[in-house]
């Protein structure tokens, strides 16, 4: 992390732990008003431009998509395999005693598609990227940058959160559908290779049990996993004081809040999922 | 309700500051009003934690004061209640250079520079461009512009964050520590950068500094800001006489030198 330079006029800040605690709901509020203007960004972004004059934001997006996307493919990757493995042998194990160990094949299917893939992936990207958001950004704070941005009349929100934003809303998804195929690469190498079953069987159930339906869901959570991450990484990052010691305990919240906040949604989708008459 | 002044005439101070005061904390401001003539410079000289930064960022608005009425190209705004517009407006004629650059460090030192072109003008991405690739090389800034300012000498960032202040032409500049952490021969040469773009540009600048050289520098207007405080504004001639114990440190620090 780039060593922050904080202004010498900076005012002192007293022991943390006597600072007052900010009031209950500031963070929600926070967070909406952040939420509302990265959605207004982000439509500006997806507004028409002429080719003289692109969107200012979009060089940032790609900058984005390649450090919080491409480069966690490989992270992903493996885990998604490893868990794909994990399912086959765990669910096997319970079904052993009454010789259906192939119909862990049906189980990891739809498990994967709708809640494992998009989960796995989801905490798999805050645990490698929400401190870092949070934490540039707090040093972005302590280095005076967002204040330059305010002092030229320019919003940090456009510049800074949407870039992130945008390629979180790409890549997640991209990541989950990443990380479900593999994970079935995994069940299949658990089931064939190593629980002796024939890649015909395990195609044959995979096939059956695996309906577009769970697809989607797992991708429009991964949507809305990123939204929350990218807003709780980006206003606990935002809203630190002006001093070096605050990057590190913005990274650790963001991090702490990003995990509750993608288990709460994923909570409350499935709730909807299952009381929803036709969407489960 | 604070009453604002009425507009100035065209033809004024590019800065005025009346009864700049607050906000709680450390530090503070009490009552501190200066003036910045057209093209001219004023510079305001204090210690560590005197309130310099803080009169700039009250300046700017980015930090709200007790009451204060900040006057800038003649229109003028209430400090203490900015409303957004009007800091929008004002800050379009501004050019602010922080004490740490504070270029974003996302972007390149072109792409920091361009910024408030393409953001505030109407020309194209191409024109953009080629004018901060122009205002670049005038203040000095030489080899590659399309890396990223942490891979860049302390003095070339420095550099970078004029240009940036410069791009828009704006009628005043606000320099904070303008040779912060430069060693004398980079800090001398950005000094002399400053003095012939301010010339070229004809904007004004005020410049906040510890280092009381900025004072013995071409005429100018100095005040000299302790706790808070204004404790003497003039020329260096009523500097030297001043008996005030901060300004006396100040003086007697560079006849040390």
């Amino acid at each position: 992390m780039r060593q922050a330079n904080v202004e010498a006029d900076a005012p002192a800040v007293a022991d943390p732990r006597e600072r007052p605690r900010d009031p209950a709901g500031a963070r929600f509020i926070s967070r909406g008003r952040l939420a509302l203007r990265s959605a207004y960004w982000l439509g500006a972004l997806l507004a028409p431009h002429s080719p003289e004059r692109p969107a200012p934001v979009a060089a940032g997006v790609t900058r984005e998509l390649d450090a919080l996307g491409y480069g966690a493919i490989r992270l992903v990757g493996a885990s998604a395999l490893l868990v794909g493995l994990i399912t086959v042998f765990q669910v096997a194990y319970q079904l052993a005693p009454y010789g259906a160990e192939i119909v862990s094949a049906r189980a990891l299917a739809w498990f994967v598609a709708s809640e494992i893939g998009p989960i796995v992936v989801a905490i798999l990207v805050v645990a490698r990227s929400a401190a870092a958001i949070a934490g540039e950004f707090a040093s972005m704070s302590a280095n005076g940058e967002l204040d330059a941005l305010r002092a030229m009349g320019l919003d940090p929100v456009k510049y800074l959160v949407v870039p992130k934003l945008a390629a979180l809303l790409i890549a997640l998804p991209a990541l989950t559908a990443i990380a479900v195929a593999l994970a079935v690469i995994g069940g299949w190498l658990g089931t064939a290779v190593l629980l002796g079953y024939n890649t015909a069987l395990y195609l044959e159930h995979l096939h059956e049990s695996l309906a577009i339906g769970d697809v989607g869901v797992g991708l429009a959570k991964s949507l809305l996993f990123a939204g929350l991450i990218g807003i709780i990484a980006a206003d606990e990052g935002l809203r630190v004081e002006r001093r070096v010691a605050a990057i590190g305990e913005a990274a650790t919240r963001a991090v702490v809040y990003c995990l509750l906040g993608v288990l709460a949604a994923d909570t409350i989708v499935n709730a909807i999922v299952y009381f929803i008459p036709g969407l489960a | 309700m604070i009453e604002l002044p009425p507009a100035a005439p065209t033809g004024a101070n590019a800065l005025e500051i009346h009864d700049l005061t607050g906000p709680a904390g450390s530090p503070v401001l009490h009552g501190v009003s200066l003036a910045v003539p057209r093209g001219g410079t004023h510079v305001v000289l204090g210690s560590i934690h005197a309130g310099k930064s803080l009169l700039l960022r009250l300046v700017l608005g980015l930090q709200r004061s007790d009451h204060g009425i900040v006057v800038v190209d003649g229109t003028p705004f209430d400090a203490a209640r900015p409303n957004e517009d009007e800091l929008r407006r004002i800050r379009r004629h501004v050019g602010v250079v922080f004490e740490s650059s504070a270029l974003v460090s996302r972007l390149t030192l072109l792409e920091n520079v361009e910024l408030p072109l393409v953001e505030h003008t109407a020309v194209g991405a191409e024109a953009a461009r080629a004018a901060a690739t122009e205002l670049l090389r005038e203040v000095g800034v030489a080899g590659d512009i399309d890396r990223t300012p942490e891979v860049r000498s302390r003095l070339d960032r420095r550099r970078a964050a004029l240009a940036r202040a410069l791009v828009l032409r704006p009628i005043v500049l606000l320099i904070d520590e303008p040779a912060h952490g430069l060693d004398a021969h980079a800090a001398a040469e950005l000094d002399d950068t400053l003095a012939r773009l301010q010339q070229q540009y004809g904007c004004a600048a005020l410049i906040c500094s510890q280092e009381v050289r900025y004072a013995f520098r071409a005429p100018r207007a100095v005040s000299v800001l302790a706790g808070g405080t204004i404790v003497e504004q003039g020329d260096l001639e009523q500097l030297r006489r001043s008996r005030h114990d901060a300004v006396r440190r100040l003086v007697d620090r560079r006849g040390a030198a």
